[in-house]
């Protein structure tokens, strides 16, 4: 069984925060219970092109680390022949079918990896986001429901049917989730909570406070979560940003098995951090902030204060989990936007031209 | 162009030209509608009223495409964008048939068109721009249409055209009708239904007109999308409308030398907003209802001209689906123009002006205050023909607008008959203009985003052209050749910003082209034709950017066809009518690098007619059209279906 880590990062056009989630899959901890040790070896980087909000332009972008170059830039619309539909979230793995998260679509649509052929399509969810298998049966989807919704919803879907067989209610506009053993942790954006639930009943085990807009997961080598959140951001009567309301961002550590966090709060409130990302060794972390890209250890006793990449505003953040080489998506949503590809050392190697909106990057 | 395969307006869009003037009892002078781009008509008013002048006389050099009241005529039940789609090769962008239809004139964006109605820029304030579909012919007279910078003459927004709209009684036609009224039903494809009626009355004092129309459309229609190697039957959802307008206009002749007119102009229109194919649909709807009152005094001497107009805008937008709830709009513009002309010699005119306008703003997106604004703008027209084959004119407009104003903005033009032997007639022109825009209400104040700091875009545009005329007595061949070219400077876009999308001023645009276009009137005995065709080409592109702009330069800006065809034939005999337009629109880039396109397509929709006697004064036109013939499968817009073959009936009933 392959490990596999889809990184995938959201969009800022409604304000629901951001991130990179790490969505560790795949890993049985009945007989696998040490995933980080295990070699990673990956071949072609999936881009979500989120496309134009209302133009159903969405697609995925398939580079070759081979040729390091771009082989199908609409990736899914030469398969199918169809377009993916509208605001393409993220993408997950599972084995050997992707996920691709439609949020204005109402969708996820299941494709073979293989040919990208379309394998089936699960229907009426309501605005959903991210997704994520906690094993090749069962899967789950957070949905924002609405924008005006108090409370959000991770709906459990059964991989083996493709269709939804429950609904959990969670904390307002949840975003990223990750699954660490038997449990699921969901961010809830629109608060500051995490949801925690059972993966074998599928009810809610308890919640845990950590920042202001908790916005991506990923979970370390050690089975450690961590929480990355933006802070909350308050408005000026003229809608300009009161800083001296506006809280940090911060990120937390949350201890397997407890419903506690120890938070660590970023230097300013002047940017919301978002993003969260772990390599392959699942002992660094990284986050895009303050314009540029941060990183720490996992056993850093303190956040970084300078950046390893500086260069503008990041819309797509992953980390190939083989070699550590970090792309960042940049998005204009006007032109065919770009990826910019850097060593784990925060040096610039190259870039490529995808479509509008490059959102986040499935690595297989 | 596929907004009207559903109106009824095309219904009675050939039935007047085709069916023989007749039927238009009382109407205006048949003449004139074989005469679509006439620059050089001439008014003639009663002798012993002086006319004033028109703002063209200071447009001198300038291309005009004007559809008169006879043109019109035909699109009563329809809006503006039905009439400009089908007679000229302007490229509008459409979302869905009686969706938003905006219009895109040599290369630049739907807020560059100034759109007047009586002289009133009725853009929408927060937007900036006109929404053609809310446009309903019916209350119109006379829509004329000048491409191409003219910000001294027309004001804000005349950066790549500008649209007139006028009402009020402008022609001698409309004098001395007595009574007279037309009542028209359409019933169409994809529940189309549509009525209207219209009653005026003039005598030599005083003119009346009163019209009010009603459409509606459920727009239920089957499109098909690919799936796998085949097409799969959709039915579009959330599409249906239903639109209402009414107009009263009213003038008064005081003495020989006074008019007073006033006008009113209520449009509503409900309509569910067609979601994108693929997209959730939201069951989004949109109310859009403007309320228009305008009143103006005008004192006409041989020497001396003085207006004065005043106007009260309400415009409402509200917006509601599922995920967001209602989000509401009102913005009341209060405004006044004064005027004074001298008419120095019979060669030469001074016009002196001013406008003042007031905006008040309660709009959700701007906060619970409400936001309010004052634009003011002062200007001098002068006109002078030092020989009889020679006219000039030179326009100043200098704007007043919050934060920096825009520079002083002159217009020059020169128009040369170079040859009139005969059949044959030459003229030269040119024109070069600079002009503005400002900031909308949007740009300034939306929240987040809204930038106040934002500088007006400015533009430099200037054109040569070319128009032939042959006449006969049984044949008239107008042709027409223009090229022009322009850039546009402080260009705003709506860019990602950290946390949320802001209008910047990023970049400079260059927009250049060419436009032809022929017309061809032929009537050796009851036979009657008329031939039109038009091409423009269309070369728009970002040539410099700020910093913060990714998009490429040198690249066609998307959303705008670099090539656009319009040919339509109109044929009668004796009670008889067929009508057949045949448009192209060019491939249409979907992204700022120039990559993805959406293809070219070309529509042909046709009509057949027949005009009957029913009693003296009366007569009754019975008129079935087709639309979208070939019944291609299309997309004007991104992912925004259109219905295939579809078809209408209708009925007019004309008295006098």
């Amino acid at each position: 069984m392959k490990p596999f880590i889809a990184f995938t990062s959201l969009t800022g056009r409604l304000l629901l925060g951001s991130a990179a989630a790490l969505t560790l899959l795949a890993c049985d901890p009945d007989n696998d219970p040490n995933p980080g040790a295990a070699p990673v070896v990956t071949n072609s980087v999936f881009v979500i092109n989120e496309g134009n909000f209302g133009r159903s332009n969405a697609d995925i972008s398939l580079f070759s680390k081979a040729s390091n170059s771009v082989i199908n830039r609409s990736l899914f619309a030469s398969a199918t022949n169809a377009t993916l539909g509208d605001v393409a979230q993220s993408m997950a793995v599972r084995d050997s079918l992707g996920y691709i998260v439609v949020n204005n679509s109402n969708k996820l649509e299941v494709v073979s990896l293989a040919k990208f052929r379309s394998k089936a399509t699960i229907k009426d969810l309501m605005l959903p986001r991210y997704f994520v298998a906690a094993s090749s049966d069962k899967g789950y989807v957070t949905e924002t429901v609405s924008y005006t919704a108090a409370n959000g919803r991770v709906s459990v879907i059964d991989l083996k049917a493709n269709r939804v067989v429950k609904t959990i209610e969670v904390g307002s506009q949840p975003e990223r989730l990750a699954v660490v053993g038997s449990r699921l942790y969901v961010t809830n954006s629109g608060g500051n909570t995490v949801t925690v639930i059972n993966t074998n009943t599928d009810v809610v085990e308890g919640t845990i406070t950590v920042g202001d807009g908790p916005n991506s997961v990923v979970a370390d080598r050690d089975g450690a979560v961590w929480v990355l959140s933006g802070g909350q951001v308050a408005y000026n009567p003229d809608f300009s940003i009161d800083y001296s309301r506006t809280t940090k961002g911060s990120l937390a550590r949350i201890v397997p098995g407890q419903l506690m966090a120890t938070t660590r709060e970023v230097p300013s409130n002047l940017s919301a951090p978002g993003r969260l990302t772990i390599n392959g060794s699942l002992d660094q972390l990284y986050y895009t902030y303050l314009g540029g890209v941060y990183t720490l250890g996992i056993n850093e006793a303190t956040l970084p204060t300078t950046p390893l990449i500086k260069r503008g505003s990041f819309y797509g953040l992953g980390v190939d989990p083989q070699d550590g080489t970090i792309y960042g998506g940049l998005a204009s949503f006007t032109a065919a936007d770009k990826v910019i590809r850097f060593r784990n050392t925060g040096a610039a190697i190259d870039s490529f031209t995808v479509l509008a909106g490059p959102n986040g990057f499935v690595f297989y | 162009m596929v907004l009207q395969t559903l109106l009824p307006g095309r219904l009675a869009a050939q039935l007047v030209l085709l069916g023989g003037f007749g039927l238009l009892a009382g109407a205006v002078l048949p003449v004139a509608a074989q005469t679509p781009t006439n620059t050089l008509r001439s008014q003639q008013l009663p002798a012993v009223r002086v006319a004033g002048l028109r703002p063209t006389r200071f447009a001198v050099g300038s291309r005009q495409l004007v559809l008169d009241s006879v043109a019109l005529n035909n699109y009563r039940s329809g809006t503006v964008a039905d009439a400009l789609g089908a007679r000229t090769a302007i490229y509008l962008k459409n979302y869905g048939p009686g969706q938003l239809s905006s219009i895109a004139l040599r290369g630049t964006s739907a807020r560059h068109t100034a759109v007047l109605w009586n002289g009133f820029n009725i853009n929408l304030p927060s937007l900036g721009e006109a929404d053609f579909a809310l446009l309903p012919v019916n209350g119109t007279t006379q829509v004329e249409v000048q491409p191409g910078p003219a910000g001294a003459t027309y004001g804000n927004g005349a950066v790549g055209g500008t649209l007139r709209l006028s009402a009020a009684a402008n022609s001698p036609a409309d004098w001395g009708r007595g009574w007279h009224g037309t009542a028209q039903g359409d019933y169409g494809s994809f529940g189309l239904g549509a009525g209207l009626a219209k009653a005026g009355f003039s005598n030599e004092k005083v003119a009346l007109r009163t019209s009010f129309n009603y459409r509606r459309a459920d727009n239920d229609f089957p499109f098909y999308i690919g799936e796998g190697r085949s097409r799969v039957q959709q039915r579009q959802k959330n599409a249906a409308f239903r639109q209402a307008s009414f107009t009263q206009d009213a003038t008064l002749r005081l003495g020989q030398r006074g008019e007073l007119s006033a006008a009113v102009w209520l449009t509503d229109a409900g309509r569910q907003i067609q979601p994108g194919i693929g997209t959730n649909n939201t069951n989004a709807q949109e109310r859009d209802q403007s309320r228009r009152l305008m009143a103006s005094y005008r004192r006409v001497s041989t020497r001396r001209e003085w207006t004065v107009r005043t106007a009260w805008f309400e415009d409402v937008i509200n917006y509601r689906d599922d995920l967001s709830g209602l989000s509401e709009s009102t913005v009341r513009t209060s405004q006044a123009q004064a005027e004074h002309t001298w008419r120095l010699a019979p060669n030469a005119s001074v016009r002196l002006g001013g406008e003042a306008q007031h905006f008040a703003a309660q709009v959700d997106g701007y906060g619970a205050a409400p936001r309010t604004e004052n634009r003011y703008s002062g200007f001098l027209l002068l006109r002078y023909d030092p020989r009889p084959r020679l006219q000039l004119s030179l326009n100043l407009r200098q704007a007043v607008l919050p934060g920096q104003p825009p520079p002083l903005t002159p217009t020059a033009g020169a128009e040369w008959l170079a040859l009139a032997a005969g059949r044959h007639a030459l003229s030269l022109k040119g024109n070069a203009s600079r002009s503005y825009r400002a900031p909308t209400l949007n740009e300034r104040y939306w929240r987040p985003g809204g930038n106040p700091n934002l500088l007006p875009e400015e533009s430099f545009g200037y054109e040569a052209g070319l128009a032939y005329t042959y006449k006969t007595t049984v044949l008239t061949l107008q042709n027409e050749l223009t090229a022009y070219r322009q850039l546009v400077d402080n260009w705003v876009q709506w860019t990602p910003g950290d946390s949320y999308w802001s209008p910047r001023n990023l970049r400079q645009v260059r927009a250049q082209g060419l436009e032809a276009s022929s017309t061809l009137g032929w009537q050796p005995g009851a036979y009657r034709l008329t031939a039109r065709g038009s091409y423009a080409f269309t070369s728009t592109e970002k040539t410099q950017g700020a910093a913060a702009d990714a998009d490429p330069v040198g690249r066609q800006l998307p959303f705008v066809p670099r090539h656009t065809v319009a040919l339509s034939t109109d044929h009668g005999w004796r009670g008889w009518q067929l009508g057949t337009t045949l448009t192209y629109t060019g491939y249409r880039y979907t992204d700022a690098s120039a990559t993805d396109f959406l293809p070219g397509y070309l529509l042909l929709n046709a009509s057949v007619g027949r005009t009957l006697a029913v009693a003296p004064a009366w007569q009754l036109l019975v008129l079935a059209q087709g639309f979208n013939l070939t019944n291609n499968t299309y997309q004007n817009y991104q992912n925004r279906a259109l219905p295939g073959r579809n078809a209408s009936l209708s009925l007019r009933l004309l008295w006098r």
